[in-house]
């Protein structure tokens, strides 16, 4: 942490050092600057703050975020690279994952579903964005830009002066050829100079994984005159409504039951019924009904969120059940004490709670949420990446969880073990990329011992799960529906000695309910695999097999013959299936999405 | 915002300072770099820098200025695989990295070891075996620092001598140590050697000291002598006449390796392994011919 800090701070001194003596050249030779500003400036992304999710190992830089940031590298050909950004879905295959129900409510406007923020050298005024898409494009959905300067030397940062302006916002696109593509909005003109972007996204509609190589920020300096912002200040406090003096005399519109009125609020969007409520008493009565805030998501406002919205949010949310503060906070915008006493204040009848991307989460955040949501049954903390290891104990409190997200977080082999061995109802799991636990088969024994009813659990690139601990855990959990073991590197290298690899048939023959399997670059799969797959999973509807040399087209044709549930079927970079083939199958199997991915 | 620059004008002098205690200027590397394939017809650059089944590449990042040289295992083509994806893509690997920052000047086992771990990530199931050697100069501290892993391998001449060189690491004769991604199946009777077993050296240059870095093609059809004969027309440290004596090495050794009746240092190893071998070792042929010459902007 210190050293953290340390770094940060020795980096905005060196940057300040260098703005100023930039500067001093500045004054030195003024006529050329002066021209300089006139001309529009191009900047590559210098580095990638955050991001929700990716394809890429925490240590890699390989299909990681990371490599938005930089000149590119692919474009303008297109295909699947190592060098690009993807994120970790696409499509809607992923959505219905768990149990994740859509909350009431969302407008119909936020379509983002996974973001990245990205920096730049100097803060400039906006003409315009360009973002290098390589692979599959047509995933973004919006474009903002922030007036915080994140390589300000003041690190006090102040929550007025972060705002984030809208700068292009559009629906997903289903672009069906995979080629790439300069996506150039036109975007708006914002009053303030900028140096951090962020992009949404949703893949929902697109065919594979997007890939993004490079993103250019096209400004100038200085604002030209005679342009004036459109927007001066949005409402930022849309959510602090306060109380007004408002007059009673309703009519007739009094008269109306109570709970017809209540209908017709609540398919208002909560800054919508906000506005209401200030309308007059009545409506404000029925705008302040906790009835109406028994599911509430503020992912969409994430930008507005702060420590005086909440406040004035909990007298409302006294019989809160479904919370979704995903990616709000960031930038001290909430602070832990601020989250900690809406939690105690609201949380008591909390069954859900989303707080993906939350990075003012803390050990007395969790503390909080275990001492007082005690009826909790999902808890997503995904890609909460700062969360200190020793926090996670407090999850182990929950017991009654059904769901728990930790993917892309840093909990370490204790608190995994202590929470297994507490939260016995367990139905959905997700471990994706938790790079801090060493032994993976420690892990997946208790599990198989206490969590019999295990219905999904994502091993996404852990690291260290052996054959062994893959029959321990299809010995104990006979219920898995799901299973992800993407990049489980471990898995394919000892069990080729012993013949092939014999531990995917004990999976296949355990799992007659499954109906997800993730075999994603394990080398080893080969057609003996497959035909058990076929044989002992009729349920299956996703298979991926990318990247694996053994497997050959009569294999996979018998597999799509004997699983006619099959939906998704991944067999990009399998050697011996060329693109002939591919086309066979598909016209064959019209019901499955066979993928082929590309590199050239 | 006034204490703030002159807190700037502090840590500008304190760096300054440091550069200034070092001896003199930095350093840096002229690097030109020559091959030839084994296969005629792939004489040229096949994709950048690509000779046959060699790979190689030259990249800096701030103060250090990193080179290297892979020797793709021929005997994978059997098996249907081309064993230039795998030497290719090691190097590509590894400039990406350089380029990136992702290592440390004095570490070269370092970057192998990411870019052998980067392949594994790759989507791509990627097969084959490589040799590799790299060599990083750090600017600041006038040092080399190598890494070599199997019979590829650098040469550093002083004044028309040879004052350091890397060792060879055999398992047996004509087998290399090497990195290698083994086909499932065949992870125990394919050699795999760990990045962490490349032999590890740091060395002082001086200036006008030349490295020459090359694959195993280049020391298997010519001695020491000549290579050091050939070194002594370089004069001077323009990237043209660096170019030129690589150009000249490399073209030396490509013809001593098809000639059948002269006595190649492969030739006599061959013997001395009790192989009755004449001539040259027809060979993919890497060199890569650098040369310590002071910092310029």
């Amino acid at each position: 942490m210190i050293t953290v800090l340390a770094v940060t701070s020795f980096v905005s001194l060196h940057w300040r050092w260098y703005r100023s003596s930039s500067q001093n050249h500045g004054r030195g030779a003024a006529l050329p600057i002066a021209a300089e500003t006139e001309s529009e400036l191009d900047q590559y992304a210098k580095e990638v703050l955050d991001f929700s999710s990716h394809y890429g190992g925490e240590g890699s830089m390989s299909y990681t975020m990371w490599n938005a940031a930089g000149p590119p590298s692919v474009f303008p050909s297109s295909g699947d690279f190592t060098h690009t950004a993807v994120f970790r879905t696409y499509g809607r295959w992923w959505q219905d994952e768990g149990v994740a129900q859509r909350f009431s409510r969302t407008p119909s406007s936020f379509h983002s579903r996974d973001f990245l923020e990205v920096t730049f050298e100097e803060q400039i005024f906006p003409t315009a964005v360009t973002v290098l898409e390589t692979y599959h494009p047509g995933a973004i959905v919006q474009i903002l830009a922030c007036s915080h300067n994140p390589y300000a030397e003041s690190h006090t940062t102040d929550v007025s002066v972060c705002r984030w302006e809208v700068l292009w916002a559009g629906e997903p696109t289903k672009v069906t050829s995979p080629q790439a593509r300069q996506f150039c909005p036109p975007i708006r003109q914002i009053s303030f100079a900028t140096n951090l972007l962020r992009l949404e996204f949703n893949s929902s509609l697109l065919d594979y994984y997007t890939e993004l190589d490079a993103i250019v920020l096209r400004g100038v300096r200085k604002r030209a005159s005679g342009i004036t912002p459109v927007i001066a200040n949005t409402c930022p406090a849309i959510l602090n409504t306060t109380q007004d003096n408002l007059t009673e005399g309703n009519g007739y519109f009094a008269k109306l039951p109570y709970e017809l009125i209540q209908l017709i609020v609540s398919h208002l969007a909560v800054p919508d019924l906000c506005r209401l409520a200030q309308s007059c008493k009545l409506l404000q009565r029925h705008c302040y009904d906790p009835l109406q805030y028994i599911q509430l998501s503020l992912q969409p406002y994430w930008s507005r969120l702060n420590d005086l919205s909440l406040a004035h949010l909990q007298s409302r949310c006294t019989l809160l059940q479904r919370l979704n503060m995903s990616w709000t906070g960031n930038r001290s915008a909430i602070s832990p004490t601020g989250f900690c006493s809406f939690i105690r204040a609201c949380g008591a009848s909390l069954v859900c709670l989303e707080l993906s991307c939350c990075h003012y989460v803390n050990g007395t955040c969790l503390e909080a949420i275990a001492q007082t949501c005690t009826s909790l049954q999902e808890l997503d903390l995904a890609s909460c990446d700062r969360l200190e290891p020793q926090a996670f104990v407090q999850i182990a409190k929950l017991v009654r969880l059904r769901r728990l997200v930790l993917y892309r977080t840093k909990i370490e082999q204790t608190a995994i073990l202590s929470i297994l061995t507490f939260c016995t109802e367990l139905r959905h799991l997700n471990l994706g990329s938790c790079v801090m636990i060493e032994d993976y088969d420690v892990v997946v024994s208790v599990l198989s011992a206490r969590c019999r009813s295990l219905v999904s659990l994502d091993l996404w690139r852990c690291r260290s799960l052996s054959e062994r601990g893959l029959a321990e855990l299809l010995s104990g959990c006979s219920a898995l529906e799901e299973l992800d073991l993407g990049w489980s590197s471990a898995l394919h290298s000892g069990s080729a000695l012993h013949g092939a690899s014999a531990s995917f048939r004990h999976a296949a023959r355990r799992l007659s309910r499954l109906r997800r399997l993730y075999l994603t670059a394990n080398r080893n799969i080969c057609d003996a695999d497959l035909e058990h797959i076929a044989t002992q999973c009729p349920a299956l509807e996703h298979l991926d097999i990318l990247g694996t040399r053994l497997v050959s087209p009569a294999a996979l044709r018998r597999l799509l013959q004997s699983c006619p549930r099959l939906r998704l079927l991944d067999v990009s970079f399998c050697s011996q299936i060329d693109t002939r083939t591919i086309q066979e199958l598909s016209a064959l199997f019209p019901n499955v999405s066979i993928k082929n991915s590309f590199t050239q | 915002m006034l204490s703030v620059l002159s807190y700037g004008r502090i840590v500008a002098r304190a760096v300054l300072g440091g550069l200034s205690q070092t001896d003199g200027r930095d350093y840096k590397l002229v690097t030109a770099s020559c091959g030839f394939g084994k296969d005629f017809r792939k004489g040229i650059l096949k994709k950048g820098m690509c000779y046959g089944d060699d790979a190689c590449f030259i990249s800096c990042h701030r103060s250090a200025d990193v080179l290297g040289v892979a020797d793709g295992v021929g005997g994978w083509r059997d098996y249907g695989v081309d064993p230039s994806q795998f030497s290719e893509t090691l190097m590509r690997t590894c400039e990406r990295l350089v380029k990136e920052g992702r290592f440390t000047p004095s570490s070269p086992v370092g970057i192998l070891t990411s870019a052998y771990y980067e392949l594994l990530q790759n989507k791509v199931p990627l097969l084959g075996s490589s040799t590799a050697c790299i060599v990083v100069l750090d600017q600041r501290s006038h040092q080399i620092h190598t890494c070599n892993l199997g019979d590829s391998g650098f040469l550093v001449v002083r004044g028309g001598e040879v004052v350091h060189r890397s060792d060879e690491q055999q398992h047996y004769f004509n087998t290399p140590f090497q990195l290698a991604i083994a086909p499932p199946g065949a992870e125990g009777s394919v050699l795999s050697d760990s990045p962490e077993m490349a032999d590890r050296s740091s060395f002082d240059v001086q200036l006008g000291d030349i490295i020459l870095t090359a694959t195993d093609g280049l020391f298997d059809n010519m001695p020491d002598y000549m290579i050091l004969q050939e070194l002594k027309k370089l004069k001077n440290t323009n990237y043209d006449s660096v170019q030129q004596t690589a150009r000249s090495i490399a073209e030396q050794a490509h013809e001593l390796a098809y000639d059948p009746n002269y006595m190649s240092p492969f030739a006599q190893f061959a013997c001395d392994n009790g192989l009755n071998v004449r001539g040259g070792k027809p060979d993919d042929i890497t060199v890569l011919l650098s040369i310590v010459a002071e910092y310029t902007d």
